[in-house]
């Protein structure tokens, strides 16, 4: 049995508290140690008459039953006598129930102007009068109850009670308001809408019904509501007859016109559905809540626009569902034959492209690599996949260009993974362009070619959006070709190239062909495209090895028939550029235009296999991050950004399926803490599809939008949910590590120990061993420290918290109570700067340690310095003795080649084609890279503008920096003003030279 | 009601390298002592003191002025980083404006560890945090000193704006060698030349050893009186301040994403402008400034902030001479921050003392011929800005 709930020592008015609900509220909370003012005018219901006997009779009970109270006639528009009795009689006041109101039922067409003004003036201004005069009281003491009484005829209305619906709504809002400016000073602030007999209801009730509505019924819930333990505020409840519930508003999901883009009554008609469907509704219980969907659009942006054929909002960026396929060496080979290939088989070099038991190997045609792309796109069309906002048929379509690329050699056979994007979208006026952008991984997760589709829309464009770029790449010099090469194709050559899997039937049938317009079947564009492919790198590849193949890029101009000549016209623009022109012969028709092929300078090498753990252990899993990836890496983002936590202040639950998980992402309690399974109550409740989760947290799709189409429901706090913005920080390298360790952590079996010292190759591990022994040793570290570090290690990744905080301190493997500061460093940098090689400094301005959270404390960790190499030898050998040890470390990755040199050939080039650029720099200037070191001068002063290598005597300005950041600056990657503020480019002599570094940009 | 604010006695030690001086309340003792006696009051006259000092455990003050007297004053400890010295002159001012005392004393000393400034406390949140992080953000952060890193990173956003060469800060650290050379007081007399200032060693570019003001201890100390008072002790034509003004950070500070704002330049041009408007009297009737060159890049901003010449402006300013003998304005002729020392809380005071001399005539060597008009500028970060404007009639 719970306690008494008592209101001893506390003051109340019930205005109406003659009879009735008023008399009911007044006995009971007398009953219950309140002293109460009976305040009734002791009119008619209709608000007719005045005498005391009302409130006397209702006085004369209490005090018959042991209680306190005075009585009070004023009426309630003279609401500050009323609180003066209360004031006079016991000194102060705690409880306001605005119970007080008459009826002037009539139908509105009816209705006087006074019907109107009474009830208006009872109701609204008495409400208002009394609680005007308590306010203050209440607010001053920092304490006070309130109860407004609506009705539902105010919140449902009722016929012959406009006035009356009027008047009790307009209760609600008073209420809604007080409650808000109540809330801090503890004045809290409800209505309640009651049904009971009454003399008020008694006219409209009938007889049996009123009966059942007793007052009694009614009073309970609004001592409740009044009592000092009640924290409810801003709250309206229905009440009587034995029940009582609470009333929220609900609002439909609607519908949401994006920004800048304008919609029609016709666009609100269609929508009509949407704006008044309550299956996926919300209950906004504040302005806040109210705002939140323009909110909403107003962070979504303006739109980008479209038409009834694309909407660029719902397209761009959307990421299809991977795609899996492999290929072999006969798919390689039937793809050769399918190009022309193998016409000499004589030749090496065309037999090792189609032979699998070649003596020197096979190779692959590196152009093949546009095929398992295709293919992919292909088969999304035939079971009728198309990114949503996309809503043009195959008839308006043609492939227009395409864009291949190859990261290393194709392997003979692979299983590759494609990951499909909608990557641009532009408005060529008429018509429109689509660039599909497909990205292919092989088993190892890595990447191994990028493919480029470029859809040409016929008559989809024109609602003015972005129109790309407008320049013509890849524009053939202006001198006879370099090399020219003509070759027949066969007539039967379409028949074989379509078995590489583009089996439309316009390459094959006839009478298709004809349907289409064409004489004859067709040769497939993408046949022409392999067929200059191969032809180029028999020319131009070192060795004519298809090895360096780097990329391809073509426009197709026009149609190729079987029994065409082929014309390719190629112009070597540098060693690793070749550009290129194909016509038909017969017509001298171009049919291949602004197109390209790129070599690499030295054949890239496979990358290493990164966790051969894994690949035996999982069989080839591939190097995919799973949502548990990124949740644990949501889970190292908070602990680095404590920050997190302040800002949510909220405990998440996500709900996966397919596969089903469910993790509880608590940012709220101590530090924030992510796990799997349902944690803490959560506030904030997420529920989506394991992929739509992963799209979401690597910002793939956006999560308004999954909101909008029903992919992801929200429930409980669904404002929180804006807290999540965090989410957009996850970078793809915090959520690969997590996959890295996680596939790393089935084969972590650590190296043998046995060896000992003498065969002792230091890792981070060791280092860190040495460091808890260091820390063990010197008690006081922990004192002067005072900071959580967590050191990240990478290449082979682990995590170490170094707690210098609590406790003695202590060096743990992963990540452990909160770090206050992260470090972020290779292995081997990491081993540099403990064992002295390198200077922290330099590792952290040359970007090689990242430095997050309080970058303050990373001053602290000089002691580093300090370790004893003996002490710290012997701790190893014990540790390694007792079988620990690090794990199995990962190849690092191989040395780059310097960028200079090309930076400075292609600006050279540059300047020698367009001699007008010098006049942006105007000045000789000096560059000094490091790492390696070189000096190259720019003479941008004279006539002739030159970059020579080695430093001119006397520049306007010297800028020094390092090679890799030339290269970043070259490439437009960053800016010179912010690696001169970061401390990374020097300038000796005038400083505003590098404003004008523009003809840098785009050079690599 | 207010009155007007005498600066009728003024002290100082001479100031020392840490380990190298007396202990602060010795130290502070001394200067008050100086300032009673340069006023020629009695300690029983001060009707209220204030103390600054940054490190410390609390009631430092009081351990420092009872060592002059034991009267049962009020007392107020004073702490607001590198501005200490003048937000304790401030509130000195203030009580004798509102006519709260007749009479009141102000001290500043400081007694600091070698080595460059570090956080104390670092189990709460540290008060800079917001200035570091928007650092990091801007310019990263890295084993230098912080506020180096600050002040440096402001003077490369300068010098990438107005194509600054290296040597116009270096030039600023050999003019206040210059001055110094000339001021017992100091704690680096001897001269250094532009190049010897660039061959230091580099702290954060473009900033070298020799364009860092060093850590150091000593204590200043000023009496501060109502016009009641002065004429109560025959004091004639004393030194007065025209105008006093303290800001603290804006929005710019944080929202501008730039280090000469993050460092607060806006700080000091607010409290700038505001002097001059109450004083009636602008920077081209100024003619000695002690301004707050806690590093050569704080100097050059500064002189823009306080309006001694144009944004932008600043190089040909410092190489015109214009801020030094002979040109329009001397600054810290003392020597400065940067070679004289910069003992937090004494800082504000030692500044105020020195322009005392200078209106009074008495700076000697260092004296800025017919000085009438001296303006004060002391900057915190964390942050707080104090600008005072002294004249004599």
């Amino acid at each position: 049995m719970s306690k008494e709930l008592r209101f001893d020592g506390k003051v109340a008015i019930i205005t109406g508290a003659g009879g009735g609900l008023g008399r009911s509220h007044a006995l009971l909370l007398a009953s219950r140690g309140a002293q109460v003012v009976v305040n009734d005018l002791g009119g008619s219901f209709s608000g007719e008459g005045k005498s005391s006997s009302a409130a006397d009779k209702v006085v004369d009970e209490i005090k018959a039953a042991g209680g306190t109270a005075v009585a009070n006639y004023d009426s309630v528009e003279d609401g500050d006598k009323i609180v003066k009795t209360a004031i006079d009689a016991f000194g102060r006041l705690d409880i306001v129930v605005n119970n007080a109101g008459i009826l002037r039922d009539v139908s509105f067409q009816k209705m006087t102007q006074q019907d109107w003004d009474l009830i208006y003036k009872v109701h609204v201004l008495g409400a208002f009068r009394v609680t005007y005069a308590a306010w203050p009281y209440l607010r001053d003491q920092g304490y006070g109850r309130i109860v407004m009484t609506s009705s539902a005829a105010g919140i449902y209305g009722n016929f012959g009670q406009a006035n009356y619906s009027m008047a009790k709504l307009g209760l609600v809002g008073f209420a809604q308001t007080l409650a808000i400016e109540g809330r801090k000073k503890n004045v809290l602030v409800n209505t309640i809408a009651p049904i009971a007999g009454s003399r008020m209801t008694e006219t409209v009730l009938p007889q049996n019904l009123i009966d059942a509505l007793k007052p009694e019924f009614v009073s309970p819930l609004v001592a409740r509501l009044c009592h000092e333990s009640s924290e409810e505020t801003g709250s309206l409840f229905e009440v009587g007859g034995g029940f009582i519930g609470k009333l929220r508003w609900e609002r439909t999901e609607g519908k949401t016109f994006r920004l800048g883009r304008g919609f029609s009554v016709e666009d609100v008609d269609a929508a009509w559905g949407q704006i008044t469907d309550f299956k996926k509704s919300t209950h906004p219980d504040s302005v806040a809540g109210s705002m939140q969907p323009i909110m909403q659009n107003l962070e979504a942006g303006p739109s980008k626009g479209g038409n009834q054929f694309i909407d660029v909002d719902q397209a761009l960026g959307y990421r299809f569902e991977d795609l899996h396929s492999s290929y072999d060496e006969r798919d390689l080979a039937l793809y050769a034959l399918g190009v022309g290939a193998a016409k000499k088989p004589d030749d090496e070099r065309d037999l090792q492209l189609v032979y699998e038991l070649h003596g020197k190997g096979m190779k692959a045609l590196p152009t093949y690599a546009v095929i398992p792309a295709v293919n992919a796109v292909l088969t999304m069309g035939k079971e009728g996949k198309q990114a949503p906002g996309l809503h043009y048929g195959l008839d308006r379509v043609l492939h227009g260009e395409q864009y291949t690329e190859l990261k290393r050699p194709l392997p003979l056979h692979a299983k590759l993974t494609h990951r499909s994007t909608i990557k641009d979208i532009f408005d060529k006026g008429k018509n429109a362009l689509v660039v599909t952008e497909i990205v292919s991984y092989d088993e190892t997760g890595n990447e191994l070619m990028r493919n480029e589709i470029t859809t040409f829309v016929r008559g989809a464009g024109g609602w003015g959006g972005d129109r790309g770029p407008a320049q013509d790449v890849n524009v053939p010099p202006d001198r006879a070709p370099d090399k020219v090469v003509e070759e027949k194709i066969p007539e039967n050559q379409a028949l074989l190239y379509r078995l590489s899997g583009d089996w439309n039937p316009l390459h094959a049938d006839p009478g298709m062909a004809k349907a289409f317009g064409f004489d004859k079947p067709i040769l497939h564009g993408l046949c022409t495209f392999g067929y200059a492919g191969r032809q180029i790198v028999q020319a131009f590849a070192p060795d004519a090895n298809p090895d360096f193949f780097k990329s391809i890029r073509v426009r197709f101009a026009s149609t190729v028939l079987p029994g065409d000549t082929l014309v390719t016209e190629m112009w070597k623009e540098s060693d690793q550029k070749i550009v290129f022109r194909c016509k038909v012969k017969e017509r001298d028709q171009v049919c291949i235009s602004n197109a390209a092929v790129e070599f690499y300078k030295e054949v890239p090498k496979a990358p290493a296999k990164a966790k051969p753990a894994a690949a035996a252990a999982g069989g080839g899993a591939a190097r995919e991050p799973n949502s548990g990836d990124i949740f644990r890496a949501i889970g190292g983002f908070v602990a680095k950004n404590p920050d997190t936590v302040e800002k949510a202040k909220t405990v998440f639950q996500f709900k996966l399926s397919g596969p089903d998980s469910v993790w509880t992402v608590n940012l709220k309690d101590g530090a924030g803490s992510v796990s799997e399974g349902a944690g803490a109550a959560p506030q904030c409740t997420l529920e989506m599809s394991d992929a739509d989760f992963m799209a979401m947290a690597t910002g793939k799709a956006d999560a308004m939008k999954l909101f909008g189409t029903g992919k992801l429901k929200i429930s409980g706090d669904v404002m929180a949910s804006q807290k999540l913005g965090f989410l957009k920080k996850l970078t793809p390298e915090m959520v690969l590590a997590e996959t890295d360790k996680r596939l790393g952590a089935g084969g972590g079996a650590p190296a043998a120990a046995g060896g000992g010292a003498a065969e002792m190759t230091p890792t981070a591990w060791d280092v860190f061993i040495a460091m808890r022994d260091h820390v063990e040793r010197n008690a006081d570290l922990v004192g002067k420290v005072n900071t959580v570090f967590l050191f990240k290690i990478k290449n082979p990744d682990a995590d170490w918290t170094l707690d210098l905080k609590n406790g003695k301190g202590a060096v743990s493997e992963g990540v452990v109570g909160t770090p206050e500061c992260t470090l972020e460093i290779a292995e081997a940098d990491f081993l540099d700067m403990t064992t002295g090689k390198s200077d922290p400094m330099k590792l952290f301005t040359t970007g090689k340690l990242k430095i997050s959270g309080n970058v303050m404390a990373s001053q602290k960790l000089s002691f580093l310095q300090k370790i004893d190499p003996e002490a710290a030898k012997a701790a190893v050998i014990k540790a390694r003795a007792a079988g620990a040890g690090p794990k199995a470390a990962a190849a690092s990755s191989g040395g780059a080649e310097a960028k200079a040199p090309a930076v400075f050939a292609a600006l050279d080039k540059r300047l020698a084609d367009k001699p007008a650029l010098k006049d942006e720099l105007r000045a000789v200037v000096v560059f000094k890279t490091t790492g390696p070191d070189a000096a190259w001068t720019v003479d941008c002063a004279g006539a002739a503008p030159s970059v020579k290598a080695g430093a001119a005597a006397d520049p306007v300005a010297t800028l020094t920096l390092t090679d890799a950041d030339l290269g970043d600056l070259a490439a437009g990657k960053t800016g010179a003003r912010e690696l001169f503020q970061f401390g990374k480019l020097r300038i000796d002599g005038d400083v505003t030279v590098a404003h004008r570094l523009g003809l840098l940009k785009g050079l690599i | 009601m207010t009155s007007k604010v005498n600066v009728i006695g003024v002290g100082m030690v001479p100031f020392a390298k840490p380990g190298k001086s007396e202990e602060y309340n010795v130290m502070a003792a001394k200067a008050a002592r100086t300032a009673l006696g340069d006023a020629g009051v009695e300690y029983r006259e001060v009707q209220q003191a204030y103390a600054g000092y940054v490190f410390g455990d609390s009631t430092c003050g009081q351990r420092a002025i009872y060592e002059v007297g034991l009267t049962g004053i009020p007392v107020f400890n004073v702490n607001n980083n590198c501005s200490t010295g003048s937000s304790a002159l401030m509130l000195g001012a203030q009580a004798i404006a509102g006519g709260a005392a007749e009479c009141v004393l102000v001290v500043g000393f400081e007694q600091m560890e070698k080595g460059a400034l570090a956080a104390k406390w670092t189990d709460r949140t540290n008060p800079m945090d917001k200035h570091a992080n928007l650092m990091n953000e801007l310019q990263g952060f890295n084993q230098a000193p912080p506020a180096a890193q600050m002040f440096g990173g402001a003077g490369r956003e300068y010098r990438w704006k107005y194509g600054t060469k290296r040597e116009t800060f270096a030039k600023i650290s050999a003019k206040a060698r210059q001055h110094a050379s000339k001021n017992p007081y100091a704690l680096f007399k001897e001269v250094l030349s532009v190049e010897e200032i660039m061959a230091s060693e580099e702290v954060f570019d473009p900033l070298t050893r020799y364009q860092c003001c060093p850590p150091t201890c000593g204590a200043a100390a000023a009496v501060l009186a109502s016009d009641d008072f002065v004429r109560k002790h025959g004091i004639s034509r004393p030194v007065y301040i025209a105008a006093q003004a303290m800001t603290t950070d804006y929005g710019t500070t944080f929202e501008e994403k730039s280090m000469i704002k993050m460092i607060g330049y806006d700080m000091a041009k607010a409290a700038a402008k505001q002097v001059y408007e109450k004083a009636g009297i602008g920077p081209e009737n100024v003619d000695v400034v002690e301004l707050h060159d806690c590093f050569t890049a704080n100097e050059l901003l500064t002189y823009e902030a306080l309006g001694l010449c144009k944004e932008g402006e600043a190089e040909k300013f410092i190489w015109d001479g214009d801020n030094t003998y002979g040109g329009k304005f001397v600054t810290n002729p003392s020597g400065g921050l940067l070679s004289k020392g910069h003992p937090l809380g004494a800082t504000g005071l030692a500044q105020c003392t020195e322009l005392v001399w200078h209106l009074r005539g008495t700076a000697e060597a260092r004296q800025v011929e017919g000085a009438k008009v001296a303006l004060q500028h002391n900057l915190g970060l964390g942050g707080a800005c104090v600008v005072t404007m002294y004249r004599r009639d």
